[in-house]
């Protein structure tokens, strides 16, 4: 008798295959879904509230932000392309009276084609470096940059910053490209004034960097950058990633050269200048089911290292506090090590909702950063809830956020 | 193996099959993909349609662009993506295994995974051109009536390819090839461990480029019937791709007129 259902059973297999395939085949042929078309275009509008628990215990603070985002890139005639990128903040906190409105243009400027292997550019432009995830120390044009911190996700902080004033040119060659830039010092200070360009956040003085790229191998093509300027001695980086496995990817990013320690050039003092090295390097792995894990070890020799981080935790709470705004506004490390995770799962269980998460853990004073977010898209809407929660204490790296638990939640619509 | 290779391939197997004679696996194979894939550099839209349980559950619409290597004759692609809004402008270039992402907000060229997937069901070689002919070895298995992508009856070649690059996506691979123009039919793809991962139907044939070719791909996931991707093809066009264009560093430059 169990031989016989097993008979049939077998007998039935390759006709259910075939219906399957039959009503794939039919779903097929009722799709109607045309070719979407290309815009120079892109815009988008976020409204966001949050929720903050300071460090200090006391009451919550609630805030609301309004976002808006704006990119036009077009080729206008053959060979000449213009683009403009702006984003504007517009936020409101409890205790904080009335508005503030923070404006970043983050890109004007005009490519010229010259040939299709050799490009000029001249116009405010982002010029981001480094293969790292969570620390980049060879995006040499990071310092200042971010007028308005509405995410502590590192895409974030990319994304939303300014651009410096540059005129640049990149000849390209068929295993690689050789890029040289020159940004000069247009404006002594920066402002706070909301809707200022902020030149002087971005083109205090002159910089230069050069740019190589050239294929070693089918899998590998590193990136050297030399960069520098009035004021810094010259830095060396380099970029390399290469696949591991079908899974993994490995990268390194290093850059060095002579400079005093961060401490000094927060405090405007003369400093032991010395050769000093920076690192990011890590793996993503990816899960079968599409899930990306990123482990990154980040090294600052520039930064403090125990014994010095202790003693600046201990000392005058107005050099602490000089030294944390520095270091924060050149988006460096304050100590010489930290560890930092991320991980990224698209369609996580639910088609369309997108879960991600970010450790930061500073190795020298032990405190943490840790983000969640979950987002759900549709086709012109994102909806989001983020979490971000700072332990340690309230001197040590993360310890010293003013938040210590901190909820968010928007909604972003692209039209 | 060089394109012109492909080409000679296909003129062999028209000429032996006047001839009365069956030609070899690799040969019925080679002429199989100079009717998916146009001869010189081309672009194409393609639009994916993702469903689950009969109800569709997202849609992108990309433009791909495709030139073959001179030296491996294998196809490089740079992909563009125009929808949904949110994803628009982002490009993937792929060249093997060597697979870079770049998103013009952020600014960055992440290298990616063959692991990681960028559009759901698809996986990033499901929306590039390849030869397969030259990454996979073709054993001939038998020659049977199958039912096409319309419903019809094709009498067809059935090859074994079993993977020879280690930058393919599928270990092996099941295809039948009808034996009277050398169209795909369809595919069963599966994993070293003998997984049926997915299964592809070639339909609606088109002259695209001066040759009928498949304007659309059926995707049928191995596990679960109802997952279902419509990957259809159009706006075929020749278009140069300067070998500039397929390297990371053009990324950040690309902007098609």
């Amino acid at each position: 008798m169990r031989m016989f259902a097993l008979l049939l059973l077998a007998a039935a297999l390759p006709a259910a295959a075939g219906d399957d395939d039959d009503a794939a085949l039919s779903l097929a042929d009722k799709t109607t879904a045309v070719a979407a078309q290309t815009s120079n275009w892109h815009l988008y509008l976020e409204a966001a509230g949050t929720e903050a628990r300071p460090q200090i215990p006391g009451y919550a603070v609630h805030g609301e932000r309004l976002s808006f985002d704006v990119k036009y890139d077009d080729t206008f005639v053959p060979g000449l392309r213009a683009v403009f990128s702006d984003h504007v903040d517009t936020t409101r906190m409890d205790g904080i009276p009335g508005d503030q409105n923070i404006n970043t243009l983050k890109e004007a400027y005009l490519s010229w084609h010259a040939q299709t292997d050799f490009i000029a550019d001249l116009g405010r432009i982002n010029i981001r470096n480094g293969v790292g995830y969570g620390y980049n120390p060879t995006d040499y044009f990071r310092a200042d940059a971010v007028r308005s911190i509405i995410s502590l996700d590192p895409a974030s902080l990319r994304e939303n910053r300014l651009g410096s004033v540059m005129v640049r040119g990149q000849k390209l060659w068929d295993s690689g490209s050789l890029t040289a830039l020159y940004s000069p010092g247009l404006v002594d200070q920066p402002t706070s004034n909301g809707f200022s360009p902020d030149l002087g956040a971005t083109n205090r003085q002159g910089r230069w960097q050069l740019a190589l790229s050239e294929k070693f191998t089918d899998k590998i093509s590193p990136q050297w950058l030399l960069t520098g300027g009035e004021r810094q001695s010259p830095q060396l980086g380099m970029n390399l990633s290469a696949l591991a496995n079908d899974a993994t990817v490995v990268y390194l990013e290093w850059s060095g050269g002579r400079k005093t320690p961060l401490l000094a050039q927060a405090l405007m003092s003369p400093g032991n200048e010395a050769f000093r090295s920076s690192i990011s390097t890590g793996l993503t792995y990816t899960t079968p089911n599409n899930i990306s894990l990123t482990a990154e070890f980040e090294y600052n020799g520039a930064g403090l290292d125990q014994t010095n981080w202790n003693a600046l935790q201990r000392g005058p709470l107005q050099i602490y506090g000089l030294y944390r705004v520095f270091v924060g506004n050149v988006l460096d490390l304050p100590t010489t090590r930290n560890l930092f995770f991320y991980s990224m799962w698209q369609d996580a269980m639910i088609k369309h909702l997108d879960l991600a998460a970010m450790v930061r853990y500073d190795a020298v004073d032990y405190s943490r950063l840790q983000w969640v977010e979950a987002r759900y898209h549709w086709t012109r809407v994102d909806i989001a809830l983020q979490l971000q929660i700072d332990n340690g204490h309230l001197t040590s790296d993360f310890g010293a956020l003013p938040d210590r638990r901190l909820w968010q939640a928007l909604a972003r619509f692209y039209f | 193996m060089k394109i012109e290779r492909l080409i000679a391939y296909a003129a062999f197997l028209v000429a032996t099959s006047a001839a009365g004679a069956t030609p070899n696996a690799q040969e019925i194979l080679a002429a199989s993909d100079a009717i998916r894939n146009p001869g010189k550099p081309f672009a194409l839209t393609t639009v994916l349609v993702e469903y689950r349980n009969s109800k569709e559950v997202d849609s992108n619409t990309l433009t791909v662009y495709s030139k073959a290597d001179t030296k491996s004759g294998q196809f490089r692609s740079l992909i563009r993506f125009v929808a949904p809004m949110r994803d628009a402008n982002k490009l993937m270039l792929k060249n093997g295994n060597d697979l870079w992402f770049f998103d013009p907000s952020s600014k960055a060229s992440i290298r990616l995974s063959p692991q990681q997937r960028l559009l759901g069901q698809a996986s990033n070689g499901d929306v590039v051109t390849v030869n397969l002919a030259l990454d996979y070895a073709a054993k001939l298995l038998a020659e049977e009536d199958v039912q096409d992508g319309d419903r019809q009856s094709r009498h067809c070649y059935k090859l074994a390819l079993a993977a020879v690059s280690p930058d393919v996506t599928y270990d092996h691979i099941e295809m039948w090839i009808d034996e009277t123009n050398s169209r795909p039919v369809k595919s069963r793809f599966y994993t070293a461990s003998g997984q049926l991962l997915k299964i592809a139907y070639y339909r609606r044939y088109q002259t695209q480029l001066g040759v009928d070719r498949p304007t659309e791909t059926v995707i049928i996931d191995g596990l679960d019937p109802n997952w279902v991707t419509v990957m259809r093809f159009s706006d075929y066009a020749w278009r140069e791709v300067p070998e500039t264009w397929l390297q990371r560093d053009y990324l950040p430059r690309f902007k098609p007129e």
